[in-house]
């Protein structure tokens, strides 16, 4: 496809050049008519965009990510460069926060699925990741050296990063656990109020605290 | 008719396992089922005061897996209904005294002469509970609306499908409906919602349980108790026939009852 501005690189990224433009609703613009022309052999790579000076807020970095996801790709970082060897850097740094969790999550060889429902008083330890297709009832717990994955209801105790991994990841489809453990990081919900989100969330260790976050694919 | 053991369980005391038991029992012996009750409490007996057949009592269940009796010299016939019996437990002994295969070997005889075989288990997931189950081929847990009895009986469904009965059926006990309604009562799809398992049947709380339970006599042979309505629909579902559950047609009929009047007037 000839377009100036994409090309695959080795790291399995595409680079969107978008200096130049001035505004937000010009990203946006400029963002969508360069993604439509991508090949479908690329759909789930991630994208870094080279936005060059321009300070973008949350909410339309969110806009852009949403934009992305109708494609079929995935915002991988945002940077403001202007030379080839900034941006090499900076694909090297470690990501932020606010891109893509999924690209976060450290590697473990070995997952465990398993395909019930964990009742009280059952345990289920790995040294890997878990995958849970079912509930974890009060009174169970889960125990993974890696992350923890349930495809139900977590209600009961679940630690992830077991051997003291504090980037692993908890992420449930119903998420109200009696308690949360990631590495040496306990955390238990609040006294009193009772929140019940309609959402998959996810559970991590950010700045040294357990953050639950809506869970966003 | 091929018989069915069932044990009745739920890992909490007090919920109503005993009363569950002689209940359902009555009730399908009205059926015409010839229906044995055996009670596994060894050390702490109920189902036989609960029956109002105390002072019958001669052999237990430790007499018979032992061989100090035949298993008809200690089955108590029922004073009121036909193919009803007890096999009461020893009051004397602990759960010690009798092992799960000795249990097996007890329930596969009265397989031969019986319908029904239900099973009253002890409180608690220790040997006597072990025993209960050694011999079933589904279970019936009986929970209360309430956390405890409830991850009680969650524990009690794991160590179940831990043991091959993975068919467990859930009964309800004692739901207050008006407390439901005010949101200060755990519903029936909460309950369902944890345990996930199928519903067999929920029982209202009613206060002429503890009357009839004083009198030896179960609330099903009451024809205005509504636990004993309940009772008897839950027995018919265990026969195999299809009854709508207790509290959806309790406010479906009454409500089509208030437009009915309307309607009239």
């Amino acid at each position: 496809m000839p377009n100036k501005a994409l090309k695959k690189n080795t790291a399995d990224m595409i680079p969107i050049d978008l200096k130049g433009m001035r505004n937000f609703s010009e990203i946006k613009a400029g963002l969508e008519e360069k993604i439509r022309v991508i090949d479908d052999f690329m759909l789930g790579t991630s994208v870094v965009i080279n936005i060059e000076k321009i300070n973008l807020k949350a909410k339309q970095i969110r806009e852009l990510e949403d934009l992305l996801l109708d494609y079929g790709f995935h915002l991988k970082d945002i940077i403001k460069t202007e030379t080839k060897a900034a941006e090499d850097k900076h694909q090297e740094n470690k990501l932020a926060d606010d891109s893509n969790e999924m690209a976060n999550m450290p590697l473990y060889e070995n997952t465990a699925l398993i395909c019930r429902h964990l009742r009280s008083g059952q345990k289920i330890f790995s040294e890997g990741n878990i995958v849970v297709l079912g509930d974890i009832n009060p009174g169970a717990e889960v125990i993974a050296g890696g992350n923890i994955l349930v495809m139900g209801s977590l209600r009961g105790l679940a630690h992830a990063g077991a051997f003291g991994d504090d980037s692993a990841l908890i992420a449930a489809y119903r998420l109200n656990p009696t308690q949360l453990r990631i590495a040496n990081h306990i955390t238990r919900p609040p006294d009193g109020e009772v929140v019940d989100m309609e959402t998959p969330e996810l559970a991590r260790i950010k700045a040294g605290k357990v953050v639950i976050e809506k869970l966003k694919i | 008719m091929k018989s069915t053991v069932l044990v009745i369980t739920s890992g909490k005391g007090g919920v109503g396992k005993t009363t569950t038991t002689a209940n359902l029992g009555t009730a399908l012996a009205m059926m015409d089922k010839r229906v044995v009750m055996v009670d596994t409490d060894i050390g702490l007996r109920n189902l036989d005061v609960v029956l109002g057949l105390e002072n019958r009592i001669v052999f237990d269940i430790v007499d018979v897996v032992n061989g100090n009796c035949k298993l008809r010299q200690a089955l108590i016939k029922d004073k009121r209904f036909e193919g009803l019996f007890l096999l009461p437990a020893a009051q004397t002994k602990d759960k010690s005294a009798v092992t799960p295969h000795q249990m097996k070997n007890l329930t596969n005889e009265l397989r031969k002469e019986f319908d029904f075989i239900l099973v009253d288990c002890p409180a608690g997931i220790e040997q006597g509970f072990r025993n209960a189950i050694a011999g079933a081929d589904n279970a019936i847990v009986v929970a209360t609306p309430e956390i405890s009895s409830v991850r009680d009986a969650d524990r009690i469904v794991g160590l179940l499908e831990a043991s091959g009965l993975f068919k467990s059926r859930l009964i309800i006990n004692r739901l207050r409906n008006k407390m439901v309604k005010n949101g200060d009562m755990m519903d029936v799809d909460d309950i369902i919602d944890i345990l996930s398992i199928d519903l067999l049947g929920v029982v209202p709380e009613d206060e002429s349980i503890v009357i009839s339970t004083n009198r030896g006599e179960p609330a099903v042979m009451e024809s205005a108790s509504r636990a004993g309505a309940a009772y008897k629909r839950i027995a018919r579902r265990l026969t195999g026939e299809g009854v709508p559950m207790y509290s959806v047609e309790d406010e479906k009929f009454l409500d089509k009852f208030w437009k009915l009047l309307k309607i009239a007037r």
